[in-house]
């Protein structure tokens, strides 16, 4: 009865919260824009002004006395002057303004994009964090070798793929080099599949701008392929994890990424069948974190479940991480990452509505901050303590469901957005584990599968129609609006995406490694998962100097009917 | 037998191939490249070789044999959701009707990874030994 009430407390409570967050969103009609006051119009820019302005600059000798207060660096003189002998121009001044534009979109594409890429230390934390330590050597190694492998796949061919005909972006110069989309007429329209543009960034793709987008793709690519490495610890041979992740990089991910980012017929679900703005994903709840943690559920089936998971009867066995500082420094890692991956989407912080960024990088703190507090307080009324790595995974489940609607949603949507995840990634890692039967250390499916297309659905519920990227998304006029702002075909182009990622990705992913295992063998032995990876695959333990607790005495029992003792751990 | 040298040999022919193979893709009008593509090609169907070769020095994995065909009829349900959806999107202009067929299409997809993949797999499940 008692925990009847409990649930029943947690349900009345989450309702509440719900139904009060609604009606402050309700209540909170954005205040109109004051009218701008009338300014006299400016004189017309002269050749002679500019002269003027010219003469008028520091010279040489002032600027040798120095410059503490920075109010005479940076003036006319910096601006370049095409022909020497005619002058500074007005032709060399918008010039210059053009130029400048396109070089505050580079640095801020490129420095969010490095925030990007050291997420890539943050999941390798998460995950070896929560492994044994038998296998910590191993779980490391595949999150730094990963990122070698999609790099290398997709500077190979799933940039091409991917954004081959994405030109026409004008943050970055417009990208015209990538121009070649591989499209089919179904239906009396045009539906594009796949580009062609890019393959080793050669030829016309040897561009600033497309190596700006292709660092910035690359990072966001690398994050989808780590997530497979974690559902997959403690029993995926490093050879198969090494060959999935080429093909996972060359093709499966940049498949997807090219239907809704990169021209491809998911973008196009509004301008030909009049479904809101098409498909709409920010920065990649859907392209990256459901991608990943849907291969990921594809390849954990495949491998199987640990030695000692589950007992005969199909109860599971918790198997507790070796390092929680790991887990929980990683966590902070990721979050910070995350200031690049959702407000960098914009991929620029000047003209075309870029100045939300602010908007996006607060949105984005703020669905971690509630999905915290959305696992941490479900497992406290459940088990009665906090749980740390169910926490830390609140943490990510709220970062990973804002990604797709940072961009297009108020401060309450994304806390509404970041609770509902960190409850439901408690919910998603108990009936995977406990309901299908399917074994993942460190609940990477549930937190970027499950909470991946929450974030994809949340976009068409909550999407206020406030933002403005340029006066259209996706090539539809008009700002992105979900269905409790009054357009609910946003919702069904959302869920035509969601379709797409559970029936196609799931099941290419699926066939890929099902080849994988039948050439390759995706699990190791039965030896070398008792011993622990670490030095049958890495021929060296991650903690060579320490002595070993032994495994408890369920998982000795487990590994013994096999006929297998562990050599690693103290007697 | 876990990690040895014929593994490394094999990964390293696996990754010049696709290489090669990408290469020929690049330049696939010329002559040049349609033998890079062919070259790549061999490369990769020898590397899958070569590893399926080895495959059998790893020893026994804790992995039972499972009712392959049923997996594959997994994989399918999971398929035909998507295209029910897609086909949705065709029939019917109304945008409650689509809602509803992207749900249908969704929950059929959804059974098929469920229901019946899990099915496919825990048959002869590790645990179950």
């Amino acid at each position: 009865m008692s925990k009847f009430v409990r649930s029943s407390s947690v349900c009345l409570c989450i309702l509440a919260l719900g139904l009060a967050m609604g009606a402050l969103a309700h209540a909170q009609t954005p205040a109109a824009a004051a009218a701008p006051t009338a300014t006299p119009s400016p004189l017309p820019a002269t050749t002679k002004e500019l002269a003027t302005a010219v003469a008028q600059a520091p010279t040489t000798a002032d600027l040798a006395k120095g410059d503490p207060g920075g109010t005479i660096t940076g003036t006319v003189n910096d601006v370049p002057v095409t022909n020497p002998k005619v002058g500074l121009t007005l032709g060399d001044t918008a010039n210059q303004v053009g130029q400048n534009k396109i070089a505050i979109n580079f640095v801020w594409t490129l420095v969010t994009g490095f925030l990007v890429m050291f997420m890539q230390a943050g999941f390798a934390l998460v995950e070896a964090g929560l492994c044994r330590v038998k296998n910590a050597n191993h779980t490391y190694m595949m999150n730094f070798v990963v990122y070698g492998c999609g790099l290398f796949a997709y500077w190979l061919l799933g940039f091409a793929i991917q954004m081959g005909g994405a030109a026409g972006n004008g943050n970055l110069g417009g990208l015209q080099s990538l121009s070649s989309e591989h499209t089919m007429s179904l239906f009396h329209k045009t539906w594009g599949l796949f580009g062609g543009a890019g393959m080793f960034l050669s030829g016309h793709p040897y561009d600033v701008g497309v190596m700006v987008i292709f660092l910035f793709e690359m990072v966001f690519m690398d994050t989808a392929l780590t997530i497979v490495t974690g559902a997959c610890a403690e029993r995926w041979k490093f050879l198969a994890f090494a060959v999935s992740s080429v093909i996972m990089g060359a093709i499966t991910y940049p498949l997807y990424g090219n239907w809704a980012w990169g021209g491809g017929w998911l973008s196009q679900l509004g301008t030909n069948v009049g479904l809101g703005h098409g498909y709409c994903d920010f920065a990649g709840s859907g392209v990256v974190h459901a991608v990943g943690g849907i291969t990921a559920l594809a390849v954990s089936m495949i491998v199987g479940p640990r030695i000692g998971k589950f007992n005969r009867d199909g109860s599971s066995n918790p198997i507790i991480g070796h390092d929680i500082s790991a887990v929980m420094i990683g966590c902070f890692i990721l979050a910070f990452g995350w200031f690049g991956f959702n407000p960098g989407s914009t991929l620029g912080a000047s003209a075309a509505g870029n100045l939300r960024i602010g908007t996006i990088a607060v949105d984005t703190m703020l669905a971690g901050c509630t999905g915290t507090f959305g696992a941490l307080l479900f497992m406290w009324m459940k088990n009665g303590k906090v749980d740390a790595s169910m926490s830390g995974n609140g943490l990510l489940a709220g970062l990973v469901a804002i990604t797709a609607p940072s961009g297009f949603v108020s401060t309450v949507g994304a806390a509404i957005i970041g609770v509902v995840a960190g409850v439901l990634v408690c919910l998603s890692c108990s009936f995977i584990e406990n309901v299908m039967k399917v074994d993942d250390p460190v609940g990477a499916i549930s937190v970027h599968g499950t909470c991946g297309l929450w974030g994809v659905l949340s976009v068409g519920l909550l999407a206020d129609g406030t933002s403005n990227y340029g006066g259209s998304w996706n090539g539809v006029a008009g700002s992105v609006t979900g269905l409790f702002y009054g357009d609910p075909s946003q919702l069904v182009a959302q869920l035509v995406g969601i379709s797409t990622l559970i029936g196609f990705v799931f099941t290419l992913s699926f066939l890929i490694n099902l080849c994988i295992e039948l050439f390759v063998g995706q699990r190791v032995s039965v030896e070398t998962e008792v011993a622990g990876l670490d030095i049958p695959e890495m021929g060296q333990l991650g903690y060579p100097e320490f002595v070993f607790r032994p495994e408890p005495e369920s998982m000795q029992q487990a590994e013994a009917a096999y006929g297998v003792t562990s050599s690693v751990f103290a007697s | 037998m876990a990690a040895n040298k014929s593994q490394g040999s094999y990964y390293t022919l696996f990754l010049v191939a696709a290489t090669v193979l990408c290469a020929g893709l690049y330049d696939i009008s010329s002559g040049i490249g349609i033998l890079l593509l062919i070259l790549g090609a061999l490369g990769m169907v020898a590397s899958l070789l070569g590893m399926l070769k080895i495959k059998s020095l790893e020893g026994r994995t804790a992995l039972k044999p499972g009712p392959g065909f049923m997996k594959l009829i997994g994989a399918g349900v999971c398929a035909l959701g998507w295209l029910i959806t897609l086909y949705g999107m065709h029939l019917t202009p109304s945008v409650g009707g689509r809602l509803v067929l992207a749900l249908v299409g969704i929950s059929v997809s959804l059974f098929g990874i469920i229901v019946v993949l899990p099915a496919a797999f825990n048959k002869n499940a590790v645990w179950k030994a």
